[in-house]
């Protein structure tokens, strides 16, 4: 993909279709497993109660829930695999690993929280909150198949395994979807829709476009990249893009 | 007239008073004839003693005062006692004190005419036994020598009284299909009884001094289903209980086996409630009558064995769990899933349980768990969505229903051993490891279950930690943000 076919209107294209559709799977299958799980979690809640009812009982929920599962599986394996191929085969940067830069970027920007740098974590095509994201929901997505596979095959898994392995599946499972639940309920969605940075939402992902001023801040090193400059040459073309504390403290 | 004059005529009237009032009671309480004072002089005597030819005896003695108030003290001793006069006094031979009886009262009849005497519904009840053969006794209700009405010439101080005047004799009632059944009701009995303050016809009803209905039975069986009906006039709540019970709805199927009111409480003899040891012991002797292999088991479970050799009073009777007087089908599905709340009454209350070092938790680990949430669940979707459900195992799947024992006494092996058995009932392929996947009630913790206990403790950190730094970066974002502006 050339320089200018990645652009439309000042826009960059951050996401392919093919991710788009990914993530729309991606909402709809948690959204489905988290309200069906929920609600078996907190069965005691009048809300949980009401709500498996109207899907006509615990059974309904458990089958909704589980082949929901396996749709989420195979999305999980789409993902890795695809990501997978596409780096063996060259086509992709393997930017989504974690690295030691991240460790630097997380320590960095907690220093320009507090006044201590000027500028944010210089970051590449996901910065270190974005692969922290992904990482916890992929592990934390293997860990549920995992649980989820022994709890619906209890019978089987007794054969092999210890007894004692079905309760311990059955916490791992319902304490990492908390885990998980959090991590979307409160750090997603912040980022995605209630981040001054991008409100009301962050519609990268649903249109696979990004603003300049936006790739400028917070991919500073991918757009660099893309253009064929140095980062710095890219800061010292957009001045004041990539916010300078201390210019701003002088010129005010 | 002057005062002067009238003294005397009031001194007459005075005088006279007491000889008119002696003279008017003589006409009610005649003398006695000459004949019969005559026959007095012996008979008025206590010791004559008659011997019938089977040794049976009756006392010949006639108690004058008796015999002077009765209503036939105009007649003379030899209009009844036909062939014996002043000169006459012939030895009678009678087999036995019953045919001595009998005799007598065709005595009666001859001014007590079956037409006469038919109007009474007691009377139409014992002349249509004659017709059969079965003559009746007069002097068992009427008295011999004392003879008086059973009502009307004699005031009975109570309703008791008057029905016992016949009642305690050895009356008896035939039905249809040729059973017969006393009609004797002993005193003491109903005097100890917890009805000893109601009238007979606050149950009896119908019957009274003046009416005495007859009635057809085809069998006895039959009329006591029909007498149990009486009770409801006054316990209509528990009589309305039964309607919806087990026992109703198999006596509406037409088995007169099922048992009715009386059948447990008795009737006459129907006691107060008794509480404690002894209450249960009663109320599981009740049962057994027609339950007695559930009985058996019951006494030798940890339950029953408490009861009654160890006279606990904490250990639940057959009505703790099946009720008294609602007993529900335990077969169907809507007592299945009450068992666990049943089995809490006890185990889930420290008053109870505590004492026996029993933990109070074994409800609350069931009803969280798969089965017990499924449980509920089903329950519900059954009552709100008209839902079939399945059987889930509850505490008397694995612990036993009757027979229960104490999982303490009964070792782990034996415990387990039951669990794989009702595991596999609807788990069909589960294997001798699957009931371990089950906590035995056990919350986890490091020693029972360290697994479960390690997962759960790293979370309890874990998850507080992360939502601790979510919350903070997001605070700092925001505050950078704002400084920034």
């Amino acid at each position: 993909m050339n320089r200018e076919s990645r652009r439309k209107g000042g826009k960059i294209r951050r996401f392919s279709t093919f991710r788009i559709v990914e993530h729309w799977g991606i909402i709809l299958t948690t959204m489905i497993l988290f309200a069906t799980g929920l609600c078996q979690r907190f069965w005691h809640l009048e809300l949980s109660q009401w709500f498996i009812l109207k899907l006509g009982g615990i059974d309904n929920v458990r089958l909704i829930h589980r082949y929901t599962g396996i749709l989420f599986s195979l999305e999980l394996l789409m993902n890795t695999s695809v990501g997978m191929m596409g780096v063996i085969r060259g086509k992709w940067q393997p930017s989504i690993f974690i690295s030691k830069k991240d460790y630097e970027d997380a320590i960095h920007n907690i220093k320009y929280y507090f006044g201590f740098e000027n500028h944010p974590a210089k970051c590449d095509r996901y910065d270190y909150m974005e692969k922290f994201e992904y990482w916890t929901i992929l592990i934390g997505g293997i860990l549920m198949i995992m649980t989820g596979v022994i709890l619906w095959f209890p019978t089987l898994v007794t054969r092999i395994l210890p007894g004692e392995f079905i309760p311990a599946a059955k916490a791992l499972h319902s304490n990492e979807a908390m885990l998980i639940f959090l991590l979307n309920a409160v750090w997603h969605i912040y980022n995605a829709i209630f981040s001054p940075e991008v409100f009301p939402l962050d519609t990268s992902i649903f249109t696979g476009y990004i603003s300049r001023e936006r790739m400028i801040r917070e991919h500073p090193l991918e757009l660099a990249r893309m253009e064929g400059v140095t980062p710095e040459e890219l800061e010292k073309d957009n001045p004041g893009k990539i916010r300078d504390l201390k210019v701003e403290a002088a010129a005010r | 007239m002057k005062v002067g004059k009238r003294i005397p005529w009031i001194l007459v009237l005075l005088f006279s008073f007491p000889v008119l009032a002696v003279g008017y009671g003589h006409a009610r309480e005649t003398e006695v004839s000459d004949v019969s004072r005559k026959c007095l002089q012996c008979h008025g005597k206590q010791g004559i003693v008659k011997t019938f030819l089977n040794e049976e005896t009756v006392e010949a003695y006639v108690n004058p005062e008796k015999i002077r108030t009765s209503v036939h003290n105009f007649l003379t001793c030899s209009e009844c006692h036909s062939g014996f006069s002043e000169g006459k006094h012939p030895s009678g031979k009678y087999k036995s004190k019953f045919q001595f009886r009998l005799r007598s009262s065709s005595i009666c009849r001859r001014c007590h005419s079956a037409d006469r005497i038919k109007a009474k519904p007691v009377h139409a009840t014992l002349l249509k036994k004659e017709k059969m053969g079965e003559s009746p006794i007069c002097t068992n209700c009427h008295d011999a020598h004392s003879v008086s009405a059973a009502s009307g010439g004699k005031v009975f101080s109570n309703e008791k009284q008057y029905c016992q005047k016949c009642h305690q004799h050895e009356l008896s009632m035939n039905f249809s299909d040729g059973e017969k059944m006393s009609l004797k009701v002993d005193p003491a009995i109903l005097e100890s009884s917890a009805h000893s303050k109601l009238r007979c016809s606050d149950c009896h009803y119908g019957y009274s001094s003046e009416e005495h209905p007859e009635k057809n039975f085809r069998s006895r069986r039959d009329y006591v289903i029909a007498s149990s009906e009486s009770c409801r006039r006054c316990h209509f709540d528990n009589y309305t209980k039964t309607l919806d019970s087990v026992h109703y709805d198999l006596l509406k199927q037409g088995n007169l086996k099922a048992p009715v009111c009386n059948d447990c409480h008795g009737s006459h003899q129907i006691s107060h409630i008794t509480h404690g040891v002894k209450g249960g012991l009663i109320t599981t002797q009740r049962c057994k009558k027609c339950h007695p292999m559930i009985y058996e088991m019951y006494a030798k479970s940890v339950h029953g064995n408490a009861l009654i050799n160890e006279q606990n009073q904490d250990v639940p009777i057959c009505i703790d769990c099946h009720t008294a007087h609602d007993i529900q089908n335990p077969m169907t599905l809507a007592y299945h899933e009450k068992i666990p709340q049943m089995c809490g009454n006890c185990h889930a209350n420290p008053a109870v349980v505590g004492k026996y070092g029993l933990s109070t938790d074994v409800v609350k680990t069931y009803l969280s768990d798969f089965h017990g949430v499924t449980l509920g669940f089903y329950k519900k979707q059954r009552e709100e969505l008209y839902k079939p459900a399945r059987p889930i195992a509850v505490c008397n799947d694995c612990h036993g229903t009757h027979n229960i024992v104490s999982t303490v006494s009964a070792g782990p092996t034996s415990v387990k051993k039951n669990l794989v058995r009702r595991c596999q009932k609807c788990h069909k392929d589960a294997t001798e490891e699957f009931p371990n996947a089950w906590l035995f009630h056990y919350k986890p913790s490091f020693s029972k279950f360290p697994m479960i206990f390690v997962v759960n403790s790293i979370y309890r950190i874990f998850i507080p930690i992360m939502w601790a730094g979510f919350v903070l970066q997001i605070l700092l974002h925001i505050w950078r943000y704002a400084v920034n502006r």
